[in-house]
């Protein structure tokens, strides 16, 4: 069984991970959570320039804006799933932003943070809960 | 919504279609920043059959007194390039290509967005007959560094343009050499069908499929101006910086010019340019500050594949055009350093 699933013709969507109402993707290993946006996200937004990173160290809460995305289209505010403290940022996506673009769900990663609160891990979506947002939105 | 009667195609070229003044139109392919660079190192195509095409019959006489540029002197036959159409506080109706085919027959290309206004304002403002090719006709440009590499050597002079003529052995309406890209290249219309065998045909010698966004990263870099963004109805020529008039004769919206320029302006356009590694793209309405100061405001902005920085373009206060002078862009709160920069920005 393939791993991913498109949607629409044209959405990837991954199934081994969590993923948020606001298009953000999550994986977990080891109580750190590493966090970047869907395949459907950069679609939107189109070619993406520009990744303002969060700050290691960083204390934040599960919602709370971390990371703005910079496309041509638009700027788009990352939020974080769950909280916890920053750990790492992808610094590569400083010089090459459009990562995100071309590979959404591997090096184009933006974050990962140590969760403070397994707990709220049961309030993401899972891959078909995903599929059923995008679906609603795209009218599909 | 208006689509695009080249769809069927692109999307078989693996477009991302969007939205743009009401018409659904490849937005990129794979990613803008080749697109644009092909056209700067190779050659590319557009679909620009959004873009209003109207064919304009009448008295000379009727269409001069409405268009800023002379075109009584000019000879069949010729691409008489960009002109506008003003209002009468001299502001923007629409800046338009126009074509002289003969002397009282006119084609214009308008922007999309104004399309329909246009029509309106020609009949409103003359007896002239309109007659709208737009969904006729589909229109592509084929525009690039190397473009006589790419297509048959074409015998087109600058501001020269044919009807019902033969390209690459399809029968077009209209070839013109022009663009909008600052890149050499030819501007086509003729039936979608013709079209699309011609993209078929470009894309197998190795012209790449390029979308609107690259069209919008390549005109700002040559600080082109594009309508809704950085000039509309209360913005004139003398502030855009955008030589399309003949002061010499009679035109709607010459009175205001004139006198604009003996009083002077309160904004003129500008560019810059960020520093190199600032991603933070600026928006449109996004201030410019000085010493904490706002002096205008930003129009339009991208990242240009080509510099590897942001780049835009925007109206300051006179008193602020130094070339070279620093500004600050306030982006969301965020203050980025911009630096005033002449264009062609890319020169």
């Amino acid at each position: 069984m393939s791993n991913e699933i498109v949607v629409g013709g044209k959405y990837k969507v991954l199934k081994d991970r969590y993923y948020t109402e606001t298009d953000e993707w999550v994986t977990i290993e080891n109580n750190v959570a590493k966090v970047g946006i869907t395949d459907y996200a950069q679609k939107k937004l189109r070619d993406i320039v520009g990744v303002d990173l969060p700050q290691p160290g960083r204390e934040v809460k599960a919602g709370e804006q971390v990371a703005t995305v910079e496309s041509v289209k638009a700027a788009a505010d990352i939020y974080s799933p769950l909280s916890g403290k920053i750990t790492e940022a992808n610094e590569e996506l400083i010089t090459s932003p459009e990562l995100i673009n071309k590979e959404p769900y591997g090096a184009g990663w933006i974050f990962k943070l140590e969760i403070s609160d397994p707990k709220e891990i049961e309030k993401l979506l899972n891959y078909e809960q995903y599929i059923n947002t995008i679906k609603k939105r795209e009218g599909l | 919504m208006f689509s695009s009667p080249l769809l069927d195609i692109e999307i078989k070229l693996n477009a991302d279609i969007g939205e743009f003044a009401g018409w659904q139109m490849p937005m990129k392919y794979i990613s803008y920043q080749d697109e644009h660079m092909a056209v700067r190192t190779s050659c590319a195509f557009f679909d620009l059959s959004h873009m209003g095409r109207l064919r304009i019959k009448g008295k000379n006489d009727e269409l001069d007194k409405l268009v800023a540029k002379d075109i009584k002197k000019e000879k069949e036959g010729k691409m008489i390039g960009p002109t506008a159409f003003l209002n009468e506080r001299g502001g923007f109706e629409d800046d338009v290509m126009l074509y002289k085919v003969k002397e009282d027959e006119f084609l214009v290309v308008t922007n999309a967005i104004n399309r329909e206004k246009i029509i309106s304002w020609i009949k409103k403002n003359s007896s002239l007959d309109v007659q709208d090719l737009t969904f006729d006709l589909a229109m592509i440009a084929i525009q690039g560094r190397n473009v006589w590499n790419f297509i048959e050597k074409v015998d087109l002079q600058p501001l020269e343009f044919r009807l019902n003529t033969k390209f690459m052995g399809e029968d077009v309406f209209l070839l013109s050499r022009s663009g909008w890209t600052g890149e050499d290249g030819v501007e086509l219309w003729g039936p979608p069908e013709t079209l699309s065998r011609l993209i078929t045909r470009l894309v197998n010698l190795g012209v790449k499929p390029a979308g609107l966004i690259t069209r919008d990263s390549l005109r700002q870099e040559m600080g082109f101006v594009l309508y809704g963004e950085d000039i509309d109805s209360t913005i004139t020529p003398i502030e855009a910086r955008y030589w399309v008039f003949s002061l010499e004769k009679e035109f709607i919206g010459r009175d205001r010019l004139l006198e604009q320029l003996k009083t002077g302006v309160d904004k003129i356009r500008i560019g810059f340019k960020g520093k190199k590694n600032e991603r933070v793209l600026p928006r449109k309405d996004n201030p410019f500050k000085v010493l904490g100061t706002q002096v205008g405001y930003v129009t339009s902005s991208t990242y240009s594949p080509y510099l590897n920085r942001v780049i835009g373009m925007g109206y300051v206060k006179p008193s602020h055009l130094y070339l070279g002078f620093n500004l600050n862009i306030d982006v969301r709160g965020k203050l980025i350093d911009v630096k005033i920069s002449d264009f062609p920005l890319i020169k």
